[in-house]
């Protein structure tokens, strides 16, 4: 399978997405591209996994080929009014980004553009191989996507209505940009992102997303049979009663999602850094 | 009085099945009881004996006195528009692009429509309890915060900076907005953006009195309410609960209890390393081993969790078991909770 440019991770809360994401940003460096990771929600999760705290905007590299920031808003309208508007010389320039922040409290679509802005520039601009996004939760990461349309139906004409039509083509096409939506083998992740599946491919906003099932127990071998020869009242009986019931009720659930790849549940003692290299050796290029 | 409990914490950690447990559980002791939630799984919604919930509450047919009701944002903004502003206004609003866009999408919007509704039940006085699940959105703590946020809204923050310090007319602010500066942003932003947007905040600010008003007795529930926080070992939900400590200080008292979810037997962990007897095939003693040794090393990470949290913030923390396959009648939800210790500390 072969890489786009930028990877967009989204999934349900608690899924692991953001475990996920820096795992696919890993994999592409140990395959010896240069990637930016970027945390587009707000929580600590990327940084956690990339390098053990938290990122700023400006890219840090936590592993050799591998940057890693996080999206601040503030900032990120000042490079989107430099940059992408290509505001006039000039111009009031502080008068106008007050007037944007104002906009993007209020009007719907302007802090959506400026946030997935970002990462789309970074595309344009060229200096990566590989931008893999930590995005936020699957229905904000809808919102987003749907931004450049809001825009388009709110303003006629001018800057920001050119730069959202630029972001919706790169958005949709398949050569740059991919989805990765994250599940786990449970009732709700996996109900919510086939939901999420019919309304993306139906609104083809951008390309048909991957699924990745994350927290996938490894097969330990046991079955009931072996349950009922284990002394009763004993604690290895009934760790065994609940492997076999987890797995016959994740399997329910992870043959209903037709999946690309599927990351093993690392249970126990590891560290944020450590879960996200065992999830990218569990990736080895397949997303 | 209404007893008013808010399970709040991060997305996944099981807030809305802890919700509808605890509520069942009240029901079950012949207190009528409402459950405000958001999305029940369906395996839930089977449990509780009802196809979907609506908007306004409905019983729940597996169990006497219990009523759930489901959060439907965008209706429950038109009927906050409907009780604070002038019909007139009111009519303009409900047509307003911004504002649809803002009831939709403003993300204090869902969490502040919750609290409002949480409110009108306490006001109804129908109920002897009710259990709130907060939106999913910034770990629950947007809910507590929302009152506040709601207010900066309509309080005209964002028409002063338009307008200047003072807050205009509507002949004075078109005035105002012709001046070249704001011409020259409209010309770059493309199309009379300012302008429409101004004119929304004119008369969302028709609704300032009484929205502020309304925040504050909202405020004051919130206060009153007994709060729980969900958590499980993972980075995010420890995350969440740690700022719910750091940041909410000033307007949610003290929760009552930390609920641990999915927790598992801690005694697994010295049993692991026990050699195993009475078990006289080698290779099933080998996986069972392995198998309780993983889950083992599972519990031990949830522990070191549970110490950190409960030496430092000194809140009652109560375990709720993994359960698998999870709760499939309303018997195994009452189950959930029925050890946890978690309805002492509730109190009510």
């Amino acid at each position: 399978m072969t890489a786009t440019t930028l990877t967009f991770v989204t999934g349900k809360g608690g899924t692991g997405k953001s475990a996920v994401a820096a795992a696919i940003a890993i994999d592409r460096a140990r395959s010896g591209l240069t990637v930016l990771a970027i945390d587009m929600g707000g929580n600590p999760g990327l940084g956690t996994h990339l390098r053990g705290t938290s990122l700023s905007y400006d890219p840090i590299e936590t592993r050799p080929g591998l940057w890693a920031m996080s999206m601040d808003r503030a900032t990120a309208l000042d490079e989107y009014l430099k940059l992408q508007l290509h505001v006039p010389q000039g111009a009031p320039t502080r008068q106008i980004a007050g007037a944007l922040s104002v906009l993007a409290d209020t009007a719907p679509g302007v802090r959506e553009i400026i946030s997935i802005g970002k990462p789309i520039y970074e595309v344009w601009r060229g200096r990566w191989d590989a931008i893999v996004v930590d995005a936020p939760s699957l229905g904000q990461f809808q919102s987003y996507l749907r931004a450049p349309a809001t825009i388009r139906e709110l303003v006629p004409t001018g800057n920001v209505r050119r730069q959202a039509d630029d972001l919706a083509t790169t958005l949709a096409d398949p050569d740059v940009t991919s989805v990765t939506l994250v599940t786990t083998p449970a009732e709700l992740p996996v109900r919510e992102t086939i939901e999420a599946l019919a309304v993306l491919e139906q609104e083809a906003l951008c390309p048909p997303p991957r699924v990745a099932v994350n927290r996938a127990l490894e097969a330990s071998g046991l079955d009931r049979g072996d349950v009922a020869r284990l002394p009763a009242n004993s604690s290895v009986r009934a760790a065994a009663e609940l492997q076999v019931a987890m797995e016959a009720d994740q399997a329910t659930w992870s043959e209903r999602i037709p999946h690309d790849v599927a990351l093993p549940f690392m249970r126990g003692v590891l560290t944020p850094e450590e879960v996200a290299s065992r999830l990218a050796d569990a990736i080895g290029g397949h997303t | 009085m209404t007893a008013t409990i808010v399970v709040t914490g991060a997305g996944g950690v099981g807030k809305t099945t802890l919700s509808a447990a605890i509520a069942a559980t009240f029901a079950g002791a012949g207190r009528r009881t409402l459950v405000l939630t958001i999305d029940p799984a369906k395996r839930l919604a089977d449990a509780l004996g009802v196809d979907s919930l609506g908007d306004e509450p409905s019983p729940m047919p597996n169990v006497d006195h219990l009523e759930g009701a489901m959060l439907d944002v965008s209706a429950s903004w038109e009927a906050i528009i409907h009780r604070y502003a002038d019909p007139e206004v009111g009519d303009r609003l409900l047509v307003n692009p911004y504002f649809r866009a803002i009831a939709d999408r403003f993300p204090a919007a869902q969490a502040y429509a919750a609290g409002e509704r949480m409110a009108e039940y306490i006001e109804s006085r129908s109920y002897d309890v009710i259990v709130v699940d907060t939106p999913p959105s910034g770990g629950g703590i947007d809910f507590f915060r929302a009152p506040a946020t709601t207010g900066d809204l309509v309080s005209g923050k964002l028409l002063k900076w338009l307008t200047g310090s003072r807050l205009p007319g509507r002949s004075l602010l078109y005035r105002f907005t012709a001046k070249p500066m704001l011409r020259i942003a409209d010309t770059i932003l493309g199309g009379p953006m300012l302008s429409d947007v101004a004119d929304f905040l004119l008369d969302l600010r028709t609704m300032y009195d009484a929205l502020t008003t309304r925040s504050k007795t909202i405020e004051r529930y919130l206060r009153d309410a007994a709060t729980v926080i969900a958590t499980t070992a993972d980075p995010t939900p420890l995350h969440e609960t740690h700022r719910f400590f750091r940041e909410l200080t000033d307007i949610a008292i003290d929760p009552v209890a930390i609920v641990f979810n999915r927790a598992l037997p801690g005694e697994w962990i010295d049993d692991a390393d026990r050699p195993l007897r009475g078990i006289d095939d080698a290779a099933l003693r080998a996986s069972a081993k392995e198998n309780l040794r993983a889950w083992a090393s599972e519990a031990r990470r949830q522990a070191d969790a549970m110490v950190e949290l409960s030496s430092r913030y000194g809140t009652p923390l109560v375990t709720v078991p993994l359960a698998s396959p999870p709760p499939e009648t309303v018997e195994d939800l009452r189950g959930l909770v029925r050890d946890s210790g978690i309805f002492d500390l509730i109190g009510t």
